[in-house]
């Protein structure tokens, strides 16, 4: 037994840690690791009705992966274009929903974090209340808002501004607002937790040196605030690009989210190792994604969820 | 002058912000008062109950609530377990393994839930199919899968929780306790569980939210459970009805509710613990005079009058009958249609007296009299049975119960009138 397992045991006794120790394999092992890499092994296979899987036919296979990029074979053109279109859409998509996230909630959690005062209190819990709730109800609500009869249509079309009803879903400004609207929380957190530790001294020492308020947030508050930013925007970033619900229920008709396709290769087409290598496709290219920006940015890993 | 105008600006901006946030959950929870078929604030036509009644009828709803409180006690079962495995071993690792550990344990936040829910599904998929057990067995069952996905995340959150408080626990407490002769498990129980149990109940309030609404594993794993947020998801893509806006409705308040007693609570401890501080000793030793439980806690203030708000809505439900405005609205409605259809039928007329001055004019040779019928170029849209099915309609509505009169199964998509306004 190597030394450090044997000191863990000691320390924990073994019956508590063999508890420890199974769950934790469990998770990391039997739900973390494993169900990736199966998928992974997955994504490689053909798509077999379930007697012949393991038989001869059941071989490593590209197939599913030249479908997302040169389409069936036969097709009349040469690229995926449809698949390909929506993958490159919803990740262009995902970075424009957090830049736009970014920019209004920086202003919130620099306020939050800097201003002392009962009333941060009562602005937390209003922040939070929204989180709490369902998805799908989040999406309903903007779907009520930006509908042909809805507020915001009775709203401009009483003041004057359009004739007809602005079809929102259609040009896509319901998703976009829905998917910045459910991961608000999830990018004031982190910023807001940094910004809090910062200390308001040298706020104050910038701002008596003399710097304009823009190059004080330019020069001090940003650089500080640098590891929340990165953690809220990665995960902004990702959950948006991994979302469902949000294009389900807000996209136009005609635009689809690249989730979507996964789900349809699932649940329409019954193909799971085509959508098993979509989805591997989109898990793959959002991490790289992620870890460029993050060496770009010069963040750290560790930084990330703390 | 310019630290005023900064000033103004920032409320400016905290009430553009909180109206984006908070905007769409109070549209949609009015909605849910207006008996309109399609949920819309404006026209607003009458006040109404009607959609609530009908939410606590549907069966649909009610089985995935059902299942859903189901899923997430397990969820909250496994995870906070998971977690709390796992925060244990993230302080006690060896330093080399640390990084690796914590980027794989916090990894599931950040994977897709897509991701996750389609590699529960093909990982057990193939554990079934190893061990030769068929499609109806436990492996393949929606409420373990839907656990057993939710759990591969929700854990990590739980983890991040417990783990904050974890650091700031004294392992000499438990070093005490073993040197005065307990047991690991003993040690375990006694001390470090109730050290924890305030980080405990917050992580498991936080993993049965995040599994209650959870939609994005849950899509490919339910199988034959959906859960509530399934059946929801389902309901608002084919057709809403204000019977969704009754259940946000519902949420929303009793969200409302308990953040507002959980800070009301929170206040209270402050400043019971602010008055100790200040009191003095023969204070201390006799009665210390607590304040009370409104003096200074806005939150505590907030929740009685929501509470008042919440007692008066529903007794108005209660003795509130809408029949009538809901009858005139109808009727209001359909003399619309009526004149609709009265202007149609006037052009058509215009139209037909045209084609037979022409038709006179082309010639005597044609003696056939023009057919009155479909060569409008209308069809049959505007025919009379329009306003007949209109007249139906008015009719069922206005008898006692008027749910689930045009409602049943398809939420109002085959309504006349969510045609012209739905998307």
């Amino acid at each position: 037994m190597p030394g450090f397992l044997k000191e863990f045991f000691n320390r924990n006794g073994t019956g508590m840690g063999l508890a420890i120790l199974g769950l934790v394999l469990f998770w990391t092992i039997g739900l973390i690791i494993l169900p990736q890499l199966s998928m992974l092994d997955f994504s490689f296979r053909p798509n077999l009705p379930p007697p012949e899987i393991g038989g001869p036919k059941d071989v490593y296979t590209l197939e599913n992966y030249k479908y997302l990029i040169y389409g069936p074979e036969g097709g009349s053109q040469s690229y995926n274009a449809v698949d390909l279109r929506v993958f490159f859409r919803t990740l262009i998509a995902a970075v424009c929903v957090t830049i736009f996230n970014l920019i209004i909630c920086y202003p919130i959690a620099y306020y939050l974090g800097q201003s002392k005062g009962s009333h941060i209190r009562i602005f937390a819990i209003m922040l939070i209340i929204p989180y709490w709730i369902n998805e799908i109800l989040r999406a309903f609500a903007l779907r009520i808002i930006f509908g042909e009869t809805g507020v915001l249509n009775t709203l401009f079309m009483g003041l004057g501004i359009f004739d007809t009803p602005f079809d929102f879903i259609r040009n896509d400004i319901a998703l976009y607002a829905g998917l910045g609207y459910a991961y608000i929380l999830l990018m004031i957190f982190p910023m807001y937790n940094v910004i809090e530790s910062l200390d308001g001294n040298q706020i104050e020492a910038a701002r008596d040196l003399g710097a304009p308020w823009w190059r004080i947030h330019w020069r001090v508050v940003i650089p500080y605030a640098k590891p929340g930013i990165s953690s809220g925007c990665t995960m902004v970033f990702m959950l948006s690009a991994g979302a469902l619900a949000a294009p389900q229920i807000l996209g136009g008709p005609s635009s689809l989210w690249f989730t979507q396709l996964i789900y349809q290769q699932f649940n329409d087409n019954n193909d799971w190792p085509q959508g098993a290598a979509y989805a591997i496709v989109l898990l793959v290219t959002c991490i790289l994604f992620v870890l460029a920006m993050m060496r770009l940015f010069k963040v750290n890993m560790g930084d990330i969820g703390k | 002058m310019n630290t005023s105008f900064l000033r103004i600006s920032i409320w400016v901006y905290l009430a553009i912000f909180f109206a984006y946030l908070l905007g769409p959950l109070v549209i949609m929870s009015i909605t849910a008062f207006n008996s309109s078929g399609f949920p819309r604030m404006s026209p607003w036509e009458c006040l109404t109950f009607q959609w609530f009644s009908e939410l606590f009828q549907d069966q649909r709803i009610l089985n995935g609530i059902k299942n859903s409180l189901i899923i997430g006690a397990g969820t909250v079962v496994l995870s906070v377990a998971m977690g709390l495995a796992g925060a244990l071993m993230l302080t006690q690792i060896w330093p080399k393994l640390r990084a690796t550990y914590y980027t794989i344990i916090i990894a599931p936040i950040l994977i897709p839930g897509v991701v996750l829910g389609i590699s529960t599904l093909v990982f057990w998929d193939r554990i079934n199919r190893m061990l030769g057990l068929g499609a109806d067995s436990f492996l393949s069952n929606g409420v373990f899968l839907t656990v057993i996905g939710q759990s591969t995340f929700i854990a990590s959150y739980c983890m991040l929780v417990l783990v904050a408080r974890l650091q700031r626990y004294d392992i000499a407490l438990t070093e005490a306790a073993l040197d005065l002769g307990a047991t690991h498990a003993q040690a375990f129980r006694k001390i470090l569980l109730p050290f924890m149990r305030p980080a405990i109940a917050s992580a498991a309030v936080l993993a049965f939210l995040a599994s209650f609404e959870n939609y994005n594993t849950t899509t490919f794993t339910f199988g034959e459970y959906p859960t509530l947020t399934i059946e929801l998801a389902q309901k608002v893509r084919y057709g809403i009805t204000p019977a969704i806006s009754a259940l946000a409705f519902i949420i929303v308040a009793l969200t409302v509710f308990f953040a507002l007693l959980n800070e009301a609570k929170l206040k209270r401890q402050e400043l019971v613990a602010a008055a100790r501080k200040k009191a003095t000793v023969e204070e201390l030793a006799g009665k210390i005079k607590l304040p009370s439980f409104f003096a200074g806690n806005m939150a505590a203030v907030l929740l009685v009058v929501f509470a008042v708000a919440t007692i008066t809505v529903v007794g108005t439900a209660t003795a509130y009958n809408p029949a009538q405005c809901i009858a005139n609205v109808k009727e209001q409605k359909q003399l619309e249609a009526e004149q609709r259809i009265q202007e149609l039928r006037k052009q058509r007329e215009e139209r037909r007296k045209q084609r037979e001055a022409e038709e006179a004019e082309q010639g005597d040779a044609q003696q056939s009299a023009p057919k009155p019928s479909n060569n409008s170029g209308f069809g049959n849209v505007f025919a009379p049975n329009t306003l007949g099915g209109e007249e139906d309609e008015g009719a069922a509505d206005t008898e006692e119960q008027p749910s689930g009169s045009n409602n049943s199964g398809f939420g109002g998509v085959f309504d006349p009138n969510s045609l012209q306004n739905d998307q």
